[in-house]
């Protein structure tokens, strides 16, 4: 029974930790860049051979495209295809998300919710308006006339798995993503920037309620064949002659 | 063997039920695992149980770049950092920033010559997987389990009771034997 015991054990801990994860991508379904989680398990086994439970491997982002929505934000940007934009926060540290809800700040340059502005563009301060085509070229628009002052580049890793998701959509580079290469976008086949857009986040809410409902009820069994283990040892100690 | 005996032979043998139900319970979100089905057949030396396993999970499309499942039988080979070469049939892989590509458990994916690199932006020919004739590599896809947690409770549950009865007869062959010691004494 205690091998019992302790598989029933394990798949209460896997469920817990799955529906940490989903909890999360729910929590998460609204926010404009995020990506959903999925956690990962594989069977634990002996060296001899034979079963003893699952153990958990941790959980890894799905990095697919969130579905592109018309908005009216002054300085809406989403990614159309793979790569992230490079932001800096106030401590000039880098960071990578998919989440384009940029405004002009004070100073020129195009901030987003946290503070994080976003690397390689500033809009002088005689502009009236902007915006940005295709491949990134950001255009400002004078009493004079429009003229380019800038493009934003995406950046790309050898290894996105490997990122570090710090804040809700925002990641942090490591050295086992690689390193970072930044390019424009607008290639025939390569991603493109939208003006006037956001990208939603990855996670289905009637699906995450569904993997909720699934973990919920396998935690259960797993609790109750904890139970069973247990009954069953009360049950071979009970064999004694009192 | 004597009553006990088999009595016995029934209590071990629903222990190793469910055992073997609650291996099955454990592992009801573990990609590509198949369930132990647990069959009981009566020996010279009382009840055994059989385990057999057969059929794969249903595939699941995640959209994933490197996810893999296959159709057909054959497996992934899989080496990790000792050297140990093993087979799965969980196609979930992370690419290095090297390009060597891995699978969950961080074990090195073998290819026709060694550990498969995979450059960034370039796709993975399936013909590297040297799977049998007739299978086929599904990108984007991964073999779910097949365990139905369903009818694993019912194995649990039914282990139970059968650990119970079987508890109960022995509990019962001993009281008889005990009122028939008893007995010789008196005499």
């Amino acid at each position: 029974m205690d091998r019992a015991l302790f598989a029933a054990a394990s798949g209460m801990a896997a469920q817990q930790r799955n529906l940490d994860t989903i909890a999360d991508n729910l929590a998460n379904a609204g926010v404009i860049g995020f990506k959903g989680s999925v956690a990962s398990f594989a069977q634990l086994v002996l060296p001899g051979g034979g079963g003893q439970g699952t153990v958990a491997l941790g959980s890894h982002v799905l990095f697919g495209q969130g579905k592109l929505a018309r908005t009216a934000g002054p300085f809406d940007l989403a990614i159309d295809g793979p790569g992230f934009f490079e932001v800096v926060d106030a401590h000039g540290r880098r960071a990578y998300t998919r989440d384009g809800q940029f405004s002009r700040a004070a100073d020129g340059t195009l901030r987003n919710a946290l503070d994080y502005r976003l690397a390689g563009v500033r809009i002088p301060a005689g502009a009236l308006s902007a915006s940005v085509d295709e491949n990134g070229t950001v255009r400002a628009v004078f009493p004079a006339g429009s003229r380019a002052i800038g493009r934003i580049a995406l950046a790309q890793f050898p290894s996105p798995d490997h990122l570090r998701a710090i804040d809700g959509a925002i990641f942090a580079a490591t050295p086992a993503a690689g390193k970072v290469e930044t390019a424009g976008a607008g290639s025939p086949d390569g991603p493109k920037i939208r003006f006037g857009m956001l990208e939603e986040s990855n996670v289905t809410i009637v699906d995450a309620m569904m993997q909720i409902l699934t973990a919920q009820r396998a935690y259960e069994a797993n609790a109750k064949g904890v139970q069973a283990a247990d009954e069953m040892l009360r049950i071979a100690n009970n064999l004694q002659r009192g | 063997m004597d009553g006990i005996g088999w009595a016995a032979s029934a209590m071990v043998a629903a222990r190793t039920r469910l055992e073997i139900a609650t291996e099955n319970l454990a592992n009801v979100s573990t990609d590509a695992f198949r369930r132990v089905e647990a069959r009981s057949f009566l020996t010279a030396r009382g009840v055994a149980i059989e385990r057999t396993s057969r059929g794969g999970g249903a595939l699941h499309h995640t959209g994933r770049d490197l996810d893999f499942a296959i159709v057909g039988d054959g497996s992934f080979k899989v080496r990790d950092a000792g050297g140990h070469i093993s087979e799965t049939r969980a196609g979930a892989f992370v690419r290095e920033s090297d390009g060597t590509l891995r699978d969950l458990r961080g074990r090195a994916v073998l290819g026709l010559h060694g550990s498969l690199r995979v450059p960034a932006g370039a796709s993975i020919d399936a013909r590297e997987f040297a799977l049998p004739p007739g299978s086929r590599v599904q990108n984007g896809f991964l073999e779910g389990p097949a365990v139905d947690a369903i009818s694993e409770m019912v194995d649990v549950l039914a282990a139970e009771r059968s650990f119970e009865s079987a508890q109960k007869a022995v509990a019962a062959i001993d009281a008889i034997r005990g009122k028939s010691a008893e007995a010789a004494r008196v005499k």
